[in-house]
């Protein structure tokens, strides 16, 4: 069994990397290789060539991928151009799912408590006077939300907020603060209305039907036909 | 083996002493044996209360500290056959000279003897608040119809819900006035309980002989006529399994004799 599989693409070649082989295998192999290329004398010596390196379902450590460059630093035709594997780790895994899911909260958070969510949140709870409910991403609010709603903590300014924000103490996005019983507009808008931050960095508030318009990106995730 | 109840509620002055002495005392007259214990470290008054302050001899930090042992600093009140203890709260030390595990132990010992044991927490949420929570099984919280007591009881419930209770916090709603929450000046029971989503387990009616009583060391339940005495026996009955019906809010009409023959003569009333 080969170690190391060079492949020719159209737009370049692959280096790949068993990866059932031992790295000390890999490194040998992968030297022997680069030797027969360097001499081949049919291919043109003047032609510089850079590699794709796919790891297949391991991921190398920085030292591991700082051998391979020192490999490669002997022959100054030859570059990497990347390394890439098909797996990714887990804490990394988490932090897409969780920026990338709508997650739904149902708790109640009560006077003191400062919750926060990773990603986006459809909020089915009640956030009682005093609570502080964060998202990293935007806020939906179907249950009640009495206390501060934080949209896009750790500035994010293309977070919204969404919902029925009128009994709300504050709405924050990213870093505005609006004080929604001294905002005469949002105090006495009843119905479902979108809070969102304008290209003057200013909270501005919207029909929830203009969300499409103002943040086409929100709706992506959505599935269907 | 007993249950320990801690008795708080984030604002001070709203009637936590007061409970605890009259659920302490009404249990008793029910033939439970019950003891309470003083957490105000520094601000003692259960014992004032229900009128034991000139027995007192050894306190709870005497008993953590092993100056004394628990028995030795228990006070019984003589009113009810053995019924009824205190474990005082010492008067010249301050909150942190007690720690959350001093009192577990000092409660699990109490729980082997008693029925109930009730922990009367200091007004606040620092290390005195910690320390009655800490021994607690379940938790009662006092709540008055103001907006200022409904909040802090929020705040109150949600550090309740992080400790390990066996069930999530009970709500009494004291000193509530009812011509006040009939004319819709004070917080509605309902309004209240729903806020606070947790299970009511009580109401107790604003009555002056509570403070008249108590100035006598003597708890409120004693007068078995005084609304607020039967909130407090309802209390104590609903902890113990039983199902009663909330006290009704309605004053009892009075109606002169002319209303009385006028209303012979309405048809929808």
């Amino acid at each position: 069994m080969q170690a190391v599989v060079l492949k020719g693409y159209k737009n370049g070649y692959e280096l790949i990397l068993e990866p059932t082989a031992s790295f000390s295998e890999i490194k040998i192999e992968l030297g022997e290789l680069m030797e027969k290329l360097h001499n081949d004398e049919s291919a043109d010596r003047t032609e510089k060539y850079s590699f794709n390196i796919n790891t297949g379902q391991l991921l190398y450590t920085a030292e591991q991928k700082q051998e391979l460059e020192n490999i490669f630093a002997n022959y100054p035709r030859f570059s990497i151009h990347k390394i890439q594997s098909s797996v990714i780790e887990r804490q990394e895994a988490q932090e897409i799912f969780d920026t990338t899911t709508v997650h739904v909260d149902g708790d109640i958070i009560r006077n003191g408590q400062d919750k926060l969510i990773q990603g986006d949140l459809l909020f089915l709870g009640t956030l009682h006077e005093g609570g502080i409910l964060r998202a990293t991403g935007s806020i939906f609010v179907l249950g009640t939300a009495n206390g501060i709603l934080c949209a896009g903590h750790e500035n994010n300014t293309r977070a919204v907020l969404a919902g029925n924000l009128s009994n709300a103490q504050q709405l924050r996005i990213a870093d505005l603060v609006d004080v929604v019983n001294e905002d005469e507009e949002i105090a006495s808008t009843e119905k479902m209305s979108a809070l969102f931050v304008n290209d003057l960095h200013a909270l501005a508030l919207t029909q929830i039907e203009e969300l499409k318009v103002k943040r086409p990106k929100l709706f992506i995730k959505a599935g269907g036909f | 083996m007993g249950k320990a109840v801690v008795i708080t509620s984030g604002k001070g002055g709203v009637g936590k002493t007061t409970t605890t002495a009259n659920l302490g005392t009404a249990l008793a007259l029910m033939d439970k044996k019950v003891c309470l214990v003083d957490l105000d470290i520094g601000l003692r008054n259960l014992d004032v209360v229900l009128g034991l302050d000139n027995r007192i001899i050894y306190d709870i930090v005497d008993v953590a500290e092993g100056r004394a042992k628990l028995p030795q600093a228990l006070i019984k009140d003589k009113r009810f056959n053995d019924k009824l203890f205190l474990l005082p709260a010492a008067q010249n030390a301050d909150k942190t000279s007690l720690n959350p595990d001093q009192v577990v132990k000092i409660v699990d010992e109490l729980k082997s003897d008693f029925d109930y044991v009730f922990l009367d927490c200091p007004a606040g949420i620092e290390q005195g608040f910690m320390n009655a929570v800490a021994g607690a099984d379940n938790a009662i919280v006092v709540s008055t119809p103001e907006i200022s007591a409904v909040r802090d009881a929020d705040r109150v419930v949600g550090l309740l819900e992080q400790q390990s209770l066996d069930k999530p916090p009970m709500l009494v709603i004291n000193r509530i006035r009812k011509n006040m929450m009939n004319e819709g000046n004070m917080m509605d029971v309902d309004e209240i309980t729903r806020h606070l989503s947790i299970e009511l387990i009580g109401i107790v009616f604003d009555e002056d002989e509570v403070i008249a009583t108590s100035n006598k060391g003597e708890p409120i339940v004693l007068y078995e006529k005084n609304p607020a005495a039967q909130g407090y026996r309802d209390i104590a009955r609903r902890l113990e399994g039983e199902t009663v019906p909330l006290m009704s809010l309605q004053e009892p009409k009075k109606n002169g004799f002319f209303k009385r023959i006028g209303a012979w003569f309405k048809k929808d009333k």
